[in-house]
């Protein structure tokens, strides 16, 4: 099933706007789903379920937005800050986010201002059109 | 106003002796025991645009004792019951009390985010997106403590029973002046506000 | 005749305020199972009734069913539907109502049937969709989230043991007998691992 990235964009948008509630005009591609679109950890599971719906695929949530575990594990995290292993782990769970200015200060609290609409878009892209 | 209630049996009891002695039955009509009304008080309120209501949780609302055995909290449904009440008000001040019927038609996005458990008291504020003659719409949120409780979105309908069935505007009228009175319970005496 | 005291029961209207057991409300919005097909579907049944003491409260002088509480009703179908196909393992409590929408109200001497089907299963999280029927009108859609209290409220304080579903849970004696009436262990294909 190949779509182009406008169709995905789109469909992605909608998705974001029934389940956060937001307007359509609120979702662009740099929109961050936590910080400016009020995602929760109750959100992002939503959202997997509905992208799994609407493109269907499957996607262990982990693929998508892994900062859970990584929060958690003393081996990535030092200081309030990801080690280089954290960076490590993080650079193979999401190959479809650009990761350049997060490295250069990889402040635990900015981990959720990878999770953008334009970040989604890249992951679904990435598993239409791999297949 | 009605009491809604149970008629209850009791047997009249006698001291004799140290022991009782059964010398009558009596009735008496007792008040409800679950009134649903899930807020306390309105706090403050701007014709139109926003209300503010408070609730506290008691031991003494009796759900609790199933929700859950060993953990109660306010079940989230009447969480999302004290926005839709606080919105009512904010409607029926609107419209002056127009409709006798104010009802949830829609709910988005309701989230839950933490529990309130006996002795919390929750703040409610609601905003109005829209408020027109028989729709409106609203965001709300309820916070304790500093903390975001819930949150939601919703719409609600209001009209008269009459509408469809003008032999009911009677009733209407029974609803509307009941629903006034119950206002001024929830308004007395607090400061501020329209 | 003479009875034993009992202490604090004289009788009168000072008793009113002390409700006997069998007397306190329960928190059960639905009445029994009619379907239930484990880690799929399920649908249950509430009749609305004058007894029930709140009606009365919404509204004084025109008893209509709290909208609220028919979403209750549908979380309680789902719920228990979610967390029967999970072998009652977890905590399972409502986290998110997508969307709930209401075409009529429903009032005393109406019955109601609450049809839920699991949408998605996951370790941490279910979506389920629903839709409650008055005879062939439609009444409403509800669509909700559940969450596996343990891994979407860290750092929230609350008991180890599952407070949702053990046996002094309401929904006991409804439950033993939706799985009883037709639950087939492994016939659910929802869900993921």
């Amino acid at each position: 099933m190949a779509m182009s990235r406008e169709e995905i964009l789109q469909q992605v948008q909608e998705i974001l706007v029934d389940a956060l509630g937001v307007d359509d005009d609120e979702v662009s591609l740099e929109s961050r789903l936590m910080g400016d679109l009020g995602a929760e950890s109750i959100d992002f599971l939503d959202i997997v379920f509905r992208l799994e719906k609407a493109f269907a695929i499957k996607i262990p949530r982990e693929e998508l937005f892994p900062a859970e575990s990584l929060m958690n594990n003393p081996a990535f995290v030092s200081n309030g800050k990801l080690t280089e292993s954290g960076l490590k782990e993080i650079r193979e769970k999401l190959p479809h986010t650009d990761l350049s200015e997060f490295e250069k200060n990889p402040d635990l609290n900015k981990l959720g201002d990878l999770f953008t609409v334009n970040a989604i878009v890249n992951f679904v892209d990435g598993r239409l059109n791999a297949a | 106003m009605r009491v809604a209630g149970k008629i209850r049996r009791f047997r009249l009891l006698r001291p004799t002796a140290g022991q009782f002695e059964q010398v009558g039955y009596a009735s008496a009509q007792c008040e409800g025991i679950m009134r649903f009304i899930l807020i306390d008080k309105v706090i403050s309120f701007e014709k139109g645009r926003r209300l503010k209501a408070v609730k506290g949780v008691s031991l003494a609302e009796e759900y609790l004792g199933d929700h859950f055995p060993k953990f109660p909290v306010l079940p989230g449904v009447l969480m999302l019951q004290g926005l839709i009440e606080s919105a009512s008000w904010l409607v029926r001040n609107s419209e002056g009390f127009a409709h006798s019927m104010i009802l949830l038609e829609e709910a988005k996005n309701v989230r839950y985010k933490s529990f309130l458990p006996p002795g919390a008291q929750v703040e409610y504020t609601v905003e109005a997106r829209a408020i027109e003659e028989n729709v409106s719409s609203f965001s709300g949120v309820g916070v304790s403590q500093d903390e975001r409780i819930v949150e939601a979105r919703f719409a609600l309908r209001h009209f008269n029973l009459a509408d469809n069935d003008p032999t009911l505007a009677a009733i209407d009228g029974v609803v509307v002046e009941n629903m006034k009175i119950r206002w001024k319970l929830l308004w007395q005496g607090n400061p501020g506000g329209n | 005749m003479t009875i034993q005291a009992r202490s604090g029961n004289i009788g009168g209207p000072a008793a009113c305020g002390e409700p006997a057991a069998n007397l306190l409300m329960r928190w059960i919005w639905i009445d029994k199972f009619v379907e239930f097909k484990s880690g799929q579907s399920a649908v249950a049944v509430k009749n609305v009734t004058l007894a029930e003491e709140h009606l009365h409260d919404h509204f004084p002088g025109f008893p209509v069913m709290p909208e609220c509480l028919m979403i209750e009703g549908m979380a309680q179908t789902a719920g228990i539907l979610v967390g029967e196909a999970k072998k009652f393992s977890e905590k399972v409590i409502l986290a998110k109502i997508r969307k709930a929408v209401f075409f009529d109200y429903v009032k005393a001497g109406d019955s109601l049937r609450l049809e839920a089907k699991i949408e998605s299963l996951a370790p941490e999280a279910a979506s389920t969709t629903g839709k409650i029927m008055r005879g062939e009108k439609l009444i409403a859609e509800i669509d909700l989230m559940f969450s596996h209290v343990d891994k979407n409220l860290a750092g929230k304080a609350f008991p180890e043991e599952n407070f949702v579903f053990d046996d002094t849970s309401v929904f006991d004696s409804l439950l033993r007998e939706a799985v009883s009436q037709g639950a087939d262990p492994g016939a659910g294909e929802s869900e993921r691992e």
